[in-house]
């Protein structure tokens, strides 16, 4: 009897034990890596550009990581550690920052990399260009380069946002000697780029692959390990799923499969999902209630809006668990300046159809009390999948909802500048702060400009202005994440987007690739501790 | 008018032995009675299923089977498939018979008057038709729908101005063929007007390959609007077969049913009119009547 009851107890004891030993030693860490071998991964959509300074779409970001390098990158807890600035330091009173740069960096075309470099860039690229840095950057008055190797930015008020965006995809440092005097957002060195990273770009055959090789004078002594990188263009999901499968690509980013393929093909033993690396963007899904609407501009249709939304659902069920609720437009990953006690809209349909009662939409005789339209973003099934549930559940509360499709340039037009429609919805990376990532969905200076990504609502608060403004200037990052949530507490009571489910985004790769992911913004960086220990025969 | 009419009687069977020639024929009995069964199932899918098949009424991803109150199981959203098939028949059909409606409309109006008038007039509109011909169809119904907004509307539209050029070209050839006819000599003769003719006496005589040609048409059209929707390009806002195959694509590795059930749906209504255009060939062909 005793031993009966025992020896389960040994066992799972002894497999604790090998768990931990594994812990440990790290996994992959106690292997050494080994070079060579070519990586095919899959880019999608195809990007079309491949130099995140000018361009922060996502596919250019996965590309471009690769051939440039930060001046810093984020580890798995988000804290900076150093690329081509080997360290930093914050003036006390927080108005300077300086940064020491390594030496001996070159770019790709032999030019040594200066600081005359970053100069150049933040003064006519990132404050003049860059759709998140001319806030994020609108702080730097003055950039010293007293040598070759030091940067000083000099700050009207203290900016303390700059140093969570400063890698390689929120900062990217363009060569001066190609750039400067050309029109920055037509020079050819868009599409063939010449940066200092661990990859130097090969060939672009558009609507095919993106070639990278590996760059033997790459300051970080022993790294990269593979040869060579074929980003591939596969436009079907299916087709995606069967190349993983068939081993013909071993990395492929953002949700490369349907949701539902990727439990199948993580139980294979070739293949491995993985969703750390996602860190530093913090995606979150929220829709957007047009506040100009004659419906949406009464604050009590969008709390029953939300009232009849069953954001449970939608992570478990139209987002297969790929998801987690989200209560505020600044997700739970950002840690402190998240903020739990936000207004909260339960599901609650009967408390929706009050409200609406209460508004003074009441049901017709045909059980109707308004129609709305719906334009989904155009980025897949799962966000067509988002509006049906939508569609559903304020049926159910008596808003019928017209869901309507489009492409990506038809939708950021419709929604970013002529503002013809009721509901749209679109996912914002957050990052790793704030300021960088969330401001501009509430900032009213984005309305109506066109400017895709932005202000998406129309929402027009002085209140909230004023905090977006007072916390860029802020010195103590307690200052600033108390702003942070009193801007959480007013836009989620106001209500003019409604935050959905923070979205877990994965990776499939082939289980021989070892140390794919070792930062928090791997996804934006480089693979240059990636390595196989049997690489692909193809 | 004497002169005329007898030649009209012999041409078209009657109705009767229309359908006394059709029956015949087990093939077309067979699509006969599948197309009836999927028309039921389109009138009867407010009775049957009254509440909205897009509603998500179950537990998602049960298969056929596993629960009786869903026999075909539910999609990933727990919408009811079997609510979903009923329903969408009604709208593939719709969908089918309106755009060869508006293809027929083209169609028949281009292949009589080219064929009719002939000279400069047939020129023109070969051209035009042989333009149309250049460009592959579903490529063509990409293009407009993707330019327009998806929806039931520039669906309809898109696979009827598509579908219409193959039934000029035929429509035109058996005009050209009555057109020196002596039935058609006669009633200019006798100076009646050219749209009378063209209505009253040409096409009538025409009808046999149309009929025949519009069953396929209607067929060809429910696979067309599959295709559109299976690409994503379906209205968002009702339930067709086609939205059905193309949402449960992206499960068919793993829940392989949810495509298939509207997809044997599909197979069962395309063969139908396939199998009733066959028929219909038969039975208003002549030269099978003397046998």
């Amino acid at each position: 009897m005793t031993a009966h009851a025992s020896s389960p107890l040994l066992l799972r004891a002894a497999s604790a034990a090998a768990v931990a030993a594994t812990l440990l030693t790290g996994g992959a860490l106690a292997q050494t890596p080994q070079n060579g071998g070519t990586l095919t991964a899959i880019v999608q959509p195809e990007p079309v550009t491949l130099t995140s300074a000018i361009n922060t779409a996502a596919p250019t970001g996965f590309i471009s990581g690769n051939v440039f390098d930060g001046l810093v990158d984020y580890g798995t807890d988000l804290t900076p550690r150093p690329a081509l600035a080997e360290r930093w330091e914050v003036a006390p009173d927080g108005l300077s920052i300086t940064f020491h740069l390594r030496k001996g960096v070159t770019w790709h075309d032999g030019h040594p990399f200066t600081a005359a470099d970053v100069k150049w860039t933040l003064e006519n690229v990132w404050k003049t260009i860059h759709p998140r840095n001319q806030a994020t950057f609108g702080r730097v008055t003055r950039v010293e380069t007293p040598d070759d190797h030091t940067v000083i930015l000099r700050l009207s008020e203290p900016s303390l946002a700059i140093l969570s965006s400063v890698n390689s995809n929120g900062a990217q440092i363009l060569p001066k000697h190609l750039y400067e005097g050309t029109d920055i957002l037509n020079n050819p060195h868009n599409l063939k780029p010449v940066g200092t990273g661990a990859y130097v770009f090969k060939e672009w055959s558009k609507g095919n692959h993106v070639i990278l090789e590996r760059n033997p004078n790459y300051w970080d002594k022993g790294k990269p390990h593979i040869d060579r990188i074929v980003f591939k263009v596969i436009p079907d999901a299916a087709a995606r799923a069967a190349a993983l499968e068939k081993g013909d690509v071993q990395y492929a980013v953002f949700s490369p499969v349907p949701l539902k393929d990727a439990e199948r093909l993580g139980k294979l033993p070739n293949l491995k999902i993985e969703t750390r690396g996602y860190e530093w963007i913090s995606p979150w899904l929220f829709f957007d209630l047009n506040v100009d609407t004659p419906y949406l501009k009464d604050v009590r249709v969008r709390h029953a809006i939300a009232h009849a939304l069953d954001r449970k659902a939608i992570a478990n069920v139209v987002w297969y668990g790929f998801a987690k609720p989200a209560i505020s437009p600044v997700p739970s990953t950002l840690g402190a300046f998240h903020d739990a006690t936000v207004p909260q809209y339960e599901f609650d349909p009967k408390k929706a159809e009050a409200l609406l009662d209460e508004a003074g939409f009441k049901r017709g005789a045909d059980g109707v009390r308004f129609t709305l339209t719906h334009d989904f973003i155009p980025y897949g099934d799962d966000y067509k999948r988002t509006g049906e549930y939508l569609k559903q559940a304020l049926k159910k509360v008596g808003i019928e909802v017209t869901i309507r499709s489009q492409d990506t340039a038809a939708f950021t037009k419709r929604v970013y500048g002529d503002r013809d429609f009721d509901i749209s919805s679109a996912w914002f990376a957050a990052f790793s702060d704030p300021q960088v990532g969330v401001t501009r969905a509430y900032w009213s200076g984005w309305i109506g400009k066109n400017t895709p990504w932005t202000n998406g609502s129309g929402y027009r608060s002085a209140e909230v202005d004023a905090l977006i403004a007072k916390a860029q200037g802020l010195a103590r990052q307690e200052d600033r994440i108390a702003t942070f949530k009193q801007l959480q507490q007013t836009v989620q009571s106001d209500l003019p987007s409604i935050p959905l489910v923070e979205l877990k985004f994965f990776t499939v790769h082939a289980a021989s690739l070892k140390d794919v992911v070792t930062r928090g913004d791997q996804i934006y960086g480089s693979l240059k501790d990636a390595w196989f220990d049997k690489a692909p025969t193809n | 008018m004497s002169l005329v009419e007898p030649i009209r009687v012999v041409s078209l069977p009657g109705r009767s032995g229309l359908a006394g020639r059709l029956l015949r024929r087990p093939s077309a009995v067979a699509g006969l009675a599948l197309l009836g069964a999927i028309v039921g199932m389109a009138a009867g899918a407010d009775v049957l299923y009254p509440a909205d098949p897009l509603d998500m009424v179950g537990t998602p991803f049960l298969w056929p089977g596993a629960d009786p109150d869903f026999p075909l199981g539910t999609d990933m959203l727990g919408r009811d498939i079997a609510a979903g098939i009923f329903h969408g028949a009604r709208m593939s059909l719709l969908i089918g018979a309106v755009a060869t409606l508006v293809s027929l409309l083209i169609g028949v109006g281009v292949g009589a008057v080219a064929g009719f008038f002939g000279g400069r007039t047939d020129h023109a509109l070969m051209h035009v038709t042989e333009l149309f011909q250049t460009i592959p169809p579903f490529l063509f119904a990409i293009v407009i729908v993707a330019v327009l907004q998806p929806n039931v509307v520039t669906v309809v539209l898109a696979i009827g101005l598509t579908s219409w050029p193959s039934l000029a070209r035929l429509v035109r050839a058996e005009v050209l063929r009555l057109r020196d006819g002596e039935m058609v000599q006669a009633s200019i003769a006798i100076g009646l007007s050219d749209a009378r003719i063209i209505l009253a006496h040409v096409l009538p005589n025409v009808l046999a390959p149309i009929v025949v040609s519009a069953s396929i048409m209607v067929a060809s059209a429910i696979l067309t609007e599959s295709s559109l929707a299976f690409l994503g390009l379906g209205d968002p806002n009702i339930v067709s077969w086609g939205s059905m195959v193309g949402s449960g694509r992206e499960v068919l590795r793993t829940d392989w049913y949810v495509a298939t059930v509207p997809g044997l749906a599909i197979v069962a209504a395309v063969l139908a009119l396939n199998l009733l255009g066959d028929g219909l060939n038969d039975a208003l062909d002549p030269r099978q009547n003397r046998r």
